[in-house]
């Protein structure tokens, strides 16, 4: 089934987000963020120290083709995925996770981190973000009016001309 | 990059330029890029080789504002053309909103065509997706070639039953680029009012 992602905010992700603020304190990790498997950003968070971050959007599709192509990797070689992708460079590191089985979470941090303080860290956000994204899969859809798609139709006028 | 409110809702659709290698698919997102206000637009992002042939896909972020309370944005992606790279091209059609099938006017790219709408069900199928179940778009692009084909004559080999609407685009100038955007858009869009 297609659907456009919708990506309910509120009470959830006010959740979601201080899971990944609480990692983000313990961890010293500069953002955090959580894609969907689309590449959409779900939630993000950053350090207060750190530095104005690349353009998540960008950073989001990257992570979410790298998972894609990597899980089909592992179907090759007989895994279902590869539940966890590390990146290391030279001053830095790009960690990501699977939560459940529609969202990725997305740390980067420099070397001043411990990789093995993260991935003991991250285990236990994980387990907290899947349960929430579990319960928000019984969240009955958000239904729209001809209003919306004639509002929609507006702004696509002004955009596109 | 906006900020992302995490008081307000958001809706994110996913519009694919899909057709065979060379024919216009990069060009139309660098043809929406540059003539859309910096503020409504993300940054782009092309994985592309050398010779600036896409090799994995180009990625490109659009805001439309606020309708209803919703933030809605489009996040456009090609694919690679090229009939090699089938295994990226299958993925970057998950979770598709709407695609734009790219067609090329040249005589020599006519079987291109129909081979790259074949490989195109053939993908949408693999992710259990009906063809009729998302909206499609035809965009007969470099009309302006000297030995163009006539229209009709694309269409009997991608669209035979004359189905899906259909653009003419020199995308290299910019012409037809937004009409056939505007359209995949507000067909995404009526079918999320739909409650499909």
């Amino acid at each position: 089934m297609i659907e456009p992602s919708l990506a309910l905010y509120g009470d959830a992700y006010a959740r979601v987000d201080g899971h990944i603020q609480e990692l983000l304190d313990t961890t010293g990790v500069r953002y955090g963020l959580l894609v969907d498997r689309k590449g959409f950003v779900l939630s993000h968070k950053e350090a207060l120290w750190a530095p104005r971050p690349p353009a998540l959007d960008s950073v989001a599709t990257l992570v979410a083709s790298n998972a894609a192509a990597t899980a089909a990797l592992a179907n090759m070689l007989g895994e279902r995925t590869f539940s966890e992708q590390i990146h290391q460079g030279e001053n830095g590191t790009l960690y990501v996770e699977s939560v459940g089985d529609s969202a990725l979470l997305t740390l980067i941090f420099d070397v001043s981190v411990p990789l093995g303080k993260v991935k003991v860290y991250a285990k236990k956000t994980v387990a907290q973000l899947s349960a929430i994204l579990e319960e928000l899969k019984d969240i009955p859809p958000v239904q729209f009016t001809e209003d919306f798609s004639h509002g929609a139709s507006a702004l696509l006028d002004d955009l596109l001309g | 990059m906006s900020t992302i409110n995490f008081a307000a809702r958001e809706i994110n659709c996913k519009i694919v330029y899909y057709g065979p290698g060379m024919s216009g698919k990069t060009t139309n997102l660098k043809q929406v890029f540059s003539k859309v206000p910096g503020h409504l637009r993300g940054e782009m992002v092309s994985l592309a080789t050398e010779d600036e042939r896409t090799l994995f896909f180009d990625f490109l972020p659009l805001d439309l504002g606020s309708v209803q309370g919703f933030k809605t944005r489009f996040h456009l992606y090609t694919v690679p053309g090229q009939v090699f790279y089938n295994a990226s091209r299958k993925l970057i059609l998950r979770g598709v909103d709407g695609i734009v099938f790219v067609a090329d006017s040249a005589p020599n790219r006519l079987r291109a065509n129909a081979e790259s709408m074949r490989n195109l069900r053939e993908n949408l199928a693999e992710h259990g997706i009906d063809v009729r179940e998302v909206p499609i778009v035809l965009q007969v692009n470099k009309r302006d070639l000297p030995d163009a084909l006539p229209t009709t004559m694309i269409r009997a080999v991608i669209d035979p039953r004359g189905e899906l609407q259909m653009f003419e685009a020199m995308s290299d100038k910019g012409v037809g680029v937004f009409e056939t955007l505007k359209t995949v858009s507000r067909l995404v869009l009526e079918r999320l009012s739909k409650n499909k």
